[in-house]
């Protein structure tokens, strides 16, 4: 199930892309699977197409999905990348923002933890070697 | 001009007179017919519709609704008796003029009351059955049906060969309208809900509405087909046919208020996917609905919505399929006039 929030600032093709990457990470579509056209995933979000479109073009960029005219996007068998240098400081800043959200809501370190852990591994099932 | 019998023009007063009664009755009960959570075509807390601002506004509408069809109706009687029965096609037309009014009035009484809906959308990735019912053998039939028809007539020479091309095409054209609607509501229709038994409702009443629509299609075939095999009969059959058609179309009616829209009506104030405090409405946000009743919103790559007063679907206008299918099924009565207009002008210009 892919789900957005219109009223985010996050832009909508970038949570649809974060949303499909998290389904694809956790192995809920196998290699040679197709995903829902263009066309079918513009109409379920009620977004305009080219929306949908730009999302699967950054999926296609990373190596996720092989995107065929006419045949829509098919999910690819995809290499571990290796983790360069400048990797987790592009997953720390984001993440700090998150956490300092979290805590001013309210959440406790321990919980905010907890819940990071949980998450990571209900994903690791497609990525761990 | 064609003289009439009295007993042929009291079957078409009463005919029209009995389409504006019904159209009275559908409009009465439409308000409570629509989502809990839109009111008027207009997105409201969920609950507004049973709290007395609410009940108020409908009591109105109610009231206006009545002293505007009983005005329509004496008009109407009043039209047929000075004018002749010629007027009397005019009188559903001026009461849907009057609804509109009436309805229009009920909104703009809503509107200080609207609220935000929901701006969480929720897809299902998986594949998902369609819902034609019979699948495209179904929907071929009306097709095969009108070929084989004027196949038959073509080989026995009952009627004109001009004729009966201008009538086949005209029924072509409304049948491949009508189809187009038929595939729009299994792939450009959005669900309102992912999952859970609202979606099961909600898939329910789309079968419901599509059974609807392949029903019109054999319908027109069968009577389109009956009409030129029997051309000596045409008046009798098409006077017999009009309270065909009114049945139908209340069985229709009374068939889809039973399932309300996307089963709304039948639903439990617990919704899956968002929180309860927060309308769902029908996802599309108030402001791209003209006049609450036209949808036009370019970013929308649905074609087809739901009403947002009224039972069944819309067109959203902002998109060029739309208007291919208004073409096609407005084309589809003009195909006779435009044919009898180059026949008349070629005559002329011999």
């Amino acid at each position: 199930m892919l789900r957005i929030d219109l009223a985010s600032r996050v832009p909508v093709y970038e949570q649809i892309a974060n949303g499909l990457r998290a389904e694809l990470v956790s192995g809920k579509f196998s290699p040679g699977e197709k995903l829902p056209t263009v066309r079918t995933l513009a109409i379920n979000l009620g977004v305009h197409h080219n929306t949908v479109a730009e999302a699967y073009r950054q999926l296609a960029n990373e190596g996720w999905l092989e995107l065929k005219r006419h045949h829509g996007a098919i999910v690819r068998e995809r290499d571990q990348p290796e983790a360069g240098p400048d990797t987790m400081e592009r997953f720390t800043r984001p993440l700090r923002e998150l956490v300092a959200k979290g805590l001013a809501d309210g959440l406790s370190p321990s919980s905010l933890a907890r819940e990071m852990i949980e998450t990571a591994r209900g994903l690791e099932g497609r990525t761990s070697p | 001009m064609i003289h009439q019998s009295i007993e042929t023009q009291v079957i078409i007063a009463a005919t029209i007179g009995g389409i504006v009664i019904l159209n009275a009755a559908i409009l009465w009960f439409m308000p409570r017919l629509t989502r809990p959570d839109l009111y008027f075509a207009v997105t409201v807390p969920p609950g507004f519709p049973d709290e007395p601002e609410g009940k108020l506004i409908l009591g109105r509408y109610r009231r206006e609704l009545l002293l505007g069809s009983v005005l329509v109706l004496i008009v109407f009687v009043v039209g047929i008796i000075l004018l002749g029965i010629r007027v009397a096609p005019a009188g559903s037309m001026i009461q849907a003029v009057a609804g509109f009014i009436v309805f229009y009035r009920a909104r703009t009484r809503v509107l200080p009351h609207a609220v935000q809906p929901t701006m969480i959308r929720e897809a299902e990735l998986h594949p998902y059955n369609r819902i034609i019912p019979g699948g495209w053998i179904a929907a071929s039939g009306p097709f095969v049906l009108s070929a084989f028809c004027a196949a038959y007539v073509w080989i026995h020479g009952s009627s004109p060969a001009r004729g009966l091309i201008v009538y086949f095409l005209s029924v072509t054209v409304s049948l491949a309208g009508l189809t187009l609607l038929l595939y729009g509501l299994a792939h450009w229709v959005r669900p309102m809900y992912s999952g859970g038994p609202e979606r099961a409702r909600e898939m329910q009443f789309r079968r419901t509405v599509a059974t609807v629509i392949l029903g019109a299609e054999y319908y027109i075939t069968i009577q389109a087909s009956w009409l030129v095999l029997t051309p000596r009969h045409q008046g009798l059959i098409s006077l017999g046919l009009l309270p065909l058609a009114l049945i139908f179309a209340l069985v229709v009616v009374i068939a889809l208020a039973r399932l309300g829209q996307g089963g709304s009506r039948l639903a439990t104030p617990q919704r899956s996917s968002t929180a309860s405090s927060v309308p769902v409405g029908d996802r599309t946000p108030d402001r791209y609905w003209k006049l609450g009743v036209f949808y036009f919103n370019p970013d929308d790559s649905a074609i087809v919505v739901e009403k947002r007063f009224g039972l069944g679907y819309s067109l959203n206008f902002a998109r060029p399929t739309t208007w291919f299918i208004m073409a096609l099924l407005l084309l589809a009565p003009l195909v006779p006039i435009l044919a009898h207009l180059t026949q008349f002008l070629a005559k002329r210009g011999a």
